[in-house]
């Protein structure tokens, strides 16, 4: 190893890498950051606060359950969107004519931009001309998602796990299909039911797939924004209001620059925190033996 | 442990335009080692699916000691197999991998434990019961397969298909032997599918060549090699394989073709022979008693004929060649062999 060539020329080649991440993200971070401990009033005047923002943004009691409701809504979404997703994956034919367009047509759901997701279901669940609204209604529910809060929460699980449960059924269809056939033969010798292959032959072997189906699924309902504004715009009352909303209701509506900073860091750093949380249980996991 | 029968046994697969096993006939005593020696294509596969309960016979009988499973799934038959690949439940300790069909078969956890212990004894896999099969090496991972397929007091037959595949050469010989011990300490009947020869000829009591055409011979790896049933077998066999002359040169006229093996047959003067050539090849291969010895390749008028023995001559001498055994042809089987003299 001594005569390993030593050179750090290597590192010209990372630059451009540094600086258009530099430009995307961590500049306009810090610039966050910034703001975060300022209370600024127009353009000259401004005075360094210290950690006055985060202080009142963890004591708001908007914020808390605005944080209560995110929790709750990822959490209610990762419950229903994986096994849902594995259980649709396992109903999709291995080899057959039909499977191509079976997974076009689960990736349907996919393709639709996130406000016309919205839109849709703004649409499609209203109780006075809405196909879902009026069926429920005439079907004896007195269903009304902008009047009742818990038909509001219904409605955006629905929409959610309508938009977002052919990801998690394509990636574990990917990862069931690379389980080669021996497998499955073993486990019928070995007298295995259904349910011991699918805990012991398929679901080990699923594991990394739904890793990343949980980890894009918990970051992307933690940071829904789009779909709950088109669909019910945070209400009834603020019963839909999460973060990403009440976040763009202090920084674009009331213009509170330096506490909407603090809020986006500390929002920032909890995505950051469950992702690690999450990704370094499973793995602690795997190196114990 | 049983005995297996095949008879008759077709099986063609859906839309195929030819059957892939025709009227196969085969006989597995019971606790025997039995090698399916076969090149690729000739149907090994699915004969073994066919054993497994993967697949079912068109036509004819699978018996286990009698008793037809034709139509029994795998899990029913007693049936073990050991993969080209370590096929584990890789998220399970090596026990749990072990207990797991013991379980499922209902057998007591006193009779489970004893089990365990005497089969990973037997294969020397004592110290990697508590680790998880997934980070266990290729070679321990397969030796855990192999003793997963063995656990089963009821095991009725324990396929290999070509199990030494994945294995690095170094290890073969080493898995082989252990495989060979276990089978033999354990009584267990086995049918181990390989399209190597040297497996086939040392892993197995008897060894069935399975061809397109069906299973030319089965019988113990002497009477493979010594005395193959059909041209093709003393061919597939052995390496080189079995040279073949006319039968007519050596004065044997119910006979069409004469076959001898490499090292039955000695260089000597062309005057002094009844087939003669021209060395092309010469590769040695090692000394014996100070000479040495090696493969001599001799081209004559009916082909090419490979000798193994002394290296005396060189490339283009002009030699003839003394056959001392020799196998007997005619339509391609065999019909007697004999010797001369002394080799």
């Amino acid at each position: 190893m001594l005569n390993k060539p030593y050179s750090n020329r290597a590192w010209l080649g990372v630059l451009p890498v540094v600086l258009v991440v530099a430009f995307s993200a961590v500049v306009p971070l810090i610039t966050v950051v910034n703001y975060s401990v300022q209370d600024i009033l127009d353009f000259n005047s401004r005075f360094f606060v210290g950690l006055e923002w985060y202080q009142q943004t963890l004591n708001d009691p908007r914020f808390i359950d605005a944080f209560l409701r995110q929790l709750g809504f990822s959490a209610s979404v990762l419950l229903l969107e994986i096994p849902l997703g594995i259980l649709v994956a396992k109903g999709i034919p291995r080899q057959s004519r039909m499977t191509p367009f079976l997974l076009v047509f689960l990736a349907v759901p996919l393709l639709i931009p996130w406000n016309v997701v919205g839109t849709i279901w703004q649409i499609f669940a209203r109780a006075d001309i809405g196909l879902l609204g009026v069926t429920l209604n005439a079907a004896g529910f007195a269903y009304n998602y902008t009047a009742e809060p818990l038909h509001a929460w219904l409605t955006l699980l629905a929409m959610d796990v309508w938009h977002w449960t052919s990801l998690v059924a394509l990636l574990s269809f990917a990862g069931l299909t690379s389980i080669p056939q021996p497998y499955y033969q073993a486990a019928e010798l070995d007298g295995a039911s259904r349910w011991q292959i699918f805990r012991h032959v398929e679901l080990p072997r699923l594991r990394g797939v739904l890793i990343i189906a949980v980890l894009l699924r918990l970051m992307d309902s933690f940071m829904i924004y789009t779909e709950p504004f088109v669909l019910t715009g945070g209400g009834p009352g603020n019963t839909t209001t999460f973060l990403s909303q009440h976040l763009a209701t202090m920084a674009v509506g009331q213009f509170d620059l330096g506490p909407a900073a603090a809020f986006s860091v500390i929002y920032f750093l909890f995505i950051l925190l469950f992702c690690w949380l999450f990704y370094t249980s499973v793995m602690v996991r795997d190196e114990t033996p | 442990m049983a005995e297996i029968q095949l008879v008759d046994v077709s099986f063609s697969y859906p839309g195929a335009a030819g059957a892939t096993l025709e009227q196969l006939s085969l006989q597995v005593a019971d606790g025997q080692a039995h090698a399916l020696l076969g090149a690729s294509g000739a149907g090994k596969t699915t004969l073994l699916n066919l054993l497994s309960g993967l697949l079912s016979p068109d036509q004819g009988r699978i018996l286990f000691d009698g008793q037809d499973v034709s139509r029994l799934p795998g899990r029913e038959r007693h049936v073990a197999q050991v993969f080209q690949f370590p096929v584990l439940y890789e998220s399970m300790s090596v026990r749990a991998n072990l207990q797991f069909p013991l379980t499922n078969a209902r057998v007591d956890v006193d009779v489970a434990r004893q089990r365990i212990d005497h089969v990973s004894a037997e294969l020397g896999i004592e110290s990697l019961l508590e680790r998880r099969a997934g980070q266990l090496g290729l070679f321990e991972k397969q030796l855990v397969a192999v003793a997963k397929a063995l656990v089963r007091p009821d095991v009725a037959l324990v396929l290999l298909d070509e199990p030494l595949t994945a294995v690095e050469p170094k290890i073969k010989w080493q898995l082989r032997q252990v495989l060979r011990k276990a089978q033999a300490d354990l009584g267990v009947t086995m049918i181990y599918v390989t399209h190597d020869q040297t497996e086939a000829l040392t892993f197995a009591d008897q060894v069935s060549i399975l061809t397109a055409q069906g299973i030319l011979q089965s019988g113990t790896p002497q009477q493979i090699y010594e005395a193959p049933a059909h041209e093709f077998v003393g061919h597939f066999v052995g390496s080189p394989g079995m040279n073949f002359v006319p039968a007519a040169l050596f004065d044997q006229p119910q006979a069409e073709r004469l076959g001898f093996r490499p090292e039955w047959a000695a260089l000597v003067s062309p005057s002094a022979a009844a087939l003669q050539g021209a060395v092309s090849r010469v590769r040695a291969q090692g000394s014996q008693g100070g000479e040495h010895v090696g493969l001599t390749t001799i081209v004559t008028q009916h082909g090419e004929v490979h000798v193994h023995g002394p290296l005396r001559f060189a490339v283009g001498h002009e030699v003839g060649i003394q056959v001392g055994r020799y196998v007997l042809f005619r339509a391609q089987q065999q019909i007697g062999t004999g010797r001369w003299h002394a080799e």
